[in-house]
């Protein structure tokens, strides 16, 4: 009896021991996972903007777009990480009285369709499909490399959606919808895959709040312009376009932006606390239950910019080396200016010699008629010459012809 | 008469100003669609003297012939003033003043050298000429006809005939009138005889004078913009290369846009070699008639041109006006006039289905561009052939005349 005892409870133990064995090592992959994932660098950033209305009256949403556009170029993300999607054409529409411009202000000072705006989906390809494969990175065997979000587990996204939305849907071309769901699903898979690091959604439609709430990933932040039950308005009416041009909540986080430049610091709490529900007439929500970092500690060219940590290494076989990261930027930048300086320096001189070579080549002819070319040009301005020449003309026929008669 | 011509003259200077002014109200138009209505009108009026020059000469030859009982004074038509009028009124005329084109110019200057080789004015010949190859490089072939009038004289009947009424004369009088001491160059028969390498002389000598002149302040006044050889390739060099291939009255436009790069060059100077070929066979049967000479080059090297215009034909049908007298006998001359008519109305209609409202094609267009050439094709050949017919109508008349003589 004490045997079987022992034998129970020794079964019990090993039971036990392996259960232990088990949480532990589960506990312990879990905690590598998530020590992996938590490691993995912040390498690069991408955005994703969309607008999904078309119609010239909705000109104010491709306004938004385009202005967010401008704003994200212009802080460092280049058009290879960007993917445009712009339902319709607002600039060559032929309702509009400015041919190829779209402004986003009655002013006019900004014309955001400039030369280099590259739209990857436009017109009918922004569909719901289309988007999600864009998330997903389920595309046709076919489709360039421009028109994908070809982002690894080290990148940010930016995830900018503006149009006509409500409770839980936002409206795609007047004829389908997107929803809180699917969105949350398409996040969810995007994590699976190792997709992103960081998301931040930014949406500018009525009851914007409400597409949020089947989010259940983790390291996704959002931003809605309104909550349930309220609407997102437009800024102001442009009454020489004819229609308005920009919606508040872009228009302000514009306001916000332009303040900054490329090396700020600025935070995005400082961003999120700059909407004033009083001027946007809607209550601004975002999220952050799903983010792990505090938003005081995060800045803004995170996701809307392109900041990256340059680590310098002395020779490409050698493994980088985080520690000199400060250092390695500064001398980064200083070895830039000087390379910048040097390669102006040759393009000047060559110009110079090409003048030379003509006088050589005349024979005697081409030299009697130069000599009696230069001696005519030197009595003033050749313009005045030759209308002297054509006045004279007249009576020199006159007088000849009178003389052969 | 010239009085009646000098009202008509008057009118048509108002009607033009009037279509000038209607079309553009601002100064510089003004001033253009003047300075072009100017010319034009001088055009005329050189034709006319022309004209009348031409008359004088044609009298005066047929009353050496001692054929001028053939034809009386009151039946003979004022070739200049016809000639005039039917430039002054020829619709081409006036769409090309009113249409601001450089036309009326270019035709002052051929006119005017073709006057001055008439009259024998060598230097106003010289400048004329060297004035309109320089304006487009066509009427270069004019030399010809300008050396004839120069060397020989007017237009007259063959110098057979001439040759032959002086062996009879020679036959038959006395000595007393052959040896004839006086260089008269006005007198026909010497002139048919002999031909004045002194005035061709002169002509050349004059053609480079104002040709150096001309290149030089053209050089001066191009020379910011690469000198002369820039402007040579540029106004010469387009024309023969014919760069630009925009629909036009021609038939070179839809040849070359169809034709293979390869052969490009070669169809280039089959087109303009064309316009070569004709000219030394021309000149040899028709050397006793510079006028007639010069109004067969404008025609041809109107349709094989680069780029013609409808300033082109009103030129060479007015210069046709003043052969009236000759051409009486033409075969076509009335399916000639209802052809231009039809041309001139269909053209522009076709042009407009084609470009303006897209029903049509450029097969429409250039069926009338076609017809256009055809037509001129028709206009020299009879023209021409009118033209000899005459000279053997004389022929006959005066060997017929001589076995009278003789008989």
């Amino acid at each position: 009896m004490y045997a079987r005892f022992c034998f129970f409870s020794l079964s019990r133990m090993a039971t036990l021991w392996i259960l232990l064995s088990l949480a532990c090592w589960n506990s312990f992959a879990g905690a590598s996972s998530s020590s992996s994932s938590e490691a993995s660098m912040h390498t690069n950033n991408w955005a994703v903007l969309v607008c999904t209305s078309r119609f010239w009256f909705n000109y104010r949403h491709m306004a938004n777009t385009l202005s967010l556009y401008r704003t994200v170029k212009r802080l460092g993300i280049p058009d290879e990480r960007i993917i445009l999607m712009l339902a319709d054409d607002m600039a060559c529409n032929s309702r509009n009285k400015y041919p190829a411009q779209v402004f986003n202000n009655e002013n006019h000072r900004l014309n955001l369709y400039g030369d280099n705006v590259e739209v990857d989906y436009r017109g009918y390809e922004v569909t719901v499909e289309n988007f999600f494969r864009v998330l997903t990175g389920r595309h046709e065997t076919s489709v360039p490399r421009s028109k994908r979000l070809l982002s690894d587990e080290g990148s940010h996204i930016l995830l900018y959606m503006t149009g006509h939305g409500g409770d839980e849907f936002l409206k795609f071309q007047d004829s389908e919808e997107l929803q809180s769901h699917d969105l949350a699903d398409a996040v969810k898979q995007m994590k699976e895959k190792r997709r992103f690091k960081e998301l931040l959604i930014m949406v500018d439609t009525c009851q914007a709040a409400t597409l949020f709430n089947q989010l259940h990933s983790p390291g996704v932040l959002a931003i809605g312009s309104s909550r349930k039950g309220e609407n997102s308005y437009s800024h102001h009416l442009d009454s020489d376009v004819g229609v308005s041009v920009v919606d508040r909540f872009t228009f302000y986080t514009l306001a916000y932006f332009e303040r900054v430049n490329m090396y700020d610091n600025a935070s995005l709490s400082s961003l999120f606390s700059s909407y004033n529900p009083s001027l946007l007439m809607s209550t601004t929500y975002y999220r952050t239950d799903l983010y792990q970092r505090h938003l005081e500690q995060v800045p803004v060219t995170n996701f809307f910019g392109s900041v990256m940590e340059t680590i310098y290494t002395d020779s490409p076989y050698r493994s980088p080396q985080r520690k000199d990261s400060h250092k390695g930027d500064i001398r980064m930048s200083s070895d830039q200016s000087i390379e910048d300086e040097k390669g102006k320096m040759p393009c000047e001189a060559d110009v110079v010699d090409n003048g030379d070579l003509d006088a050589v080549q005349q024979g005697l002819l081409g030299y009697i008629w130069s000599d009696l070319h230069m001696k005519l040009e030197s009595f003033g301005d050749g313009d005045t010459l030759v209308y002297y020449g054509m006045l004279m003309l007249a009576p020199f026929l006159a007088v000849s012809t009178w003389i052969s008669l | 008469m010239v009085l009646l011509c000098y009202c008509w003259f008057s009118d048509l200077l108002l009607s033009k100003a009037f279509l000038a002014c209607r079309i553009e109200g601002q100064p510089e138009h003004l001033l253009c669609s003047l300075l072009l209505v100017i010319a034009d009108i001088v055009s005329a009026l050189l034709i006319r003297s022309t004209g009348q020059s031409l008359h004088k000469s044609y009298v005066q030859h047929l009353e050496a012939l001692d054929l001028f009982k053939f034809s009386e004074e009151s039946g003979m038509l004022p070739s200049g003033d016809i000639a005039a009028l039917v430039y002054l009124w020829n619709p081409f005329t006036i769409v090309a003043c009113v249409g601001l084109s450089t036309s009326p110019i270019e035709n002052l200057a051929i006119l005017l050298a073709l006057y001055g080789a008439c009259k024998g004015l060598v230097p106003l010949a010289a400048f004329g000429w060297v004035l309109a190859t320089h304006m487009s490089l066509y009427p270069a072939i004019l030399i010809i006809p300008i050396i004839l009038f120069l060397g020989y004289g007017p237009d007259a009947p063959p110098r057979k005939l001439f040759l032959q009424r002086s062996y009879r004369k020679c036959g038959t009088s006395s000595s007393s009138d052959q040896y004839r001491k006086t260089e008269d160059v006005t007198d026909p028969l010497e002139l048919r005889i002999n031909f004045s390498w002194r005035r061709v002389m002169q002509f050349l000598l004059w053609t480079f004078i104002w040709g150096i002149y001309f290149l030089l302040l053209c050089d001066i006044s191009v020379k910011q913009y690469g000198g002369l050889s820039e402007m040579f390739k540029r106004t010469y060099g387009f024309i023969l290369t014919v760069k630009d291939l925009s629909p036009n009255i021609g038939v070179l436009w839809y040849f070359f846009a169809e034709v293979f790069n390869f052969f490009r060059d070669f169809f280039l100077i089959v087109f303009h070699v064309n316009i070569l070929f004709m000219i030394l066979p021309l000149a040899i049967r028709l050397k006793h008639r510079p006028g007639f000479l010069a109004f067969v080059y404008l025609a041809i090297s109107s349709m094989f041109k680069s780029y013609p215009s409808i300033g082109d034909s009103a030129l060479y049908l007015g210069v046709v006006a003043l052969f009236v007298n000759e051409l009486a006998d033409m075969n076509f001359s009335f399916f000639l006039f209802c052809g231009y008519v039809g041309v001139s109305l269909l053209s522009p209609v076709m042009h407009n289905l084609w470009i303006w409202r897209g029903t049509g094609n450029a097969n429409f267009y250039f069926a009338t561009a076609m017809a256009y050439a055809c037509l001129q094709i028709v206009l020299v050949v009879e023209s021409v052939s009118a033209m000899l017919n005459h000279d053997r109508k004389l022929r006959k008349i005066t060997t017929a005349q001589l076995a009278d003589g003789k008989s």
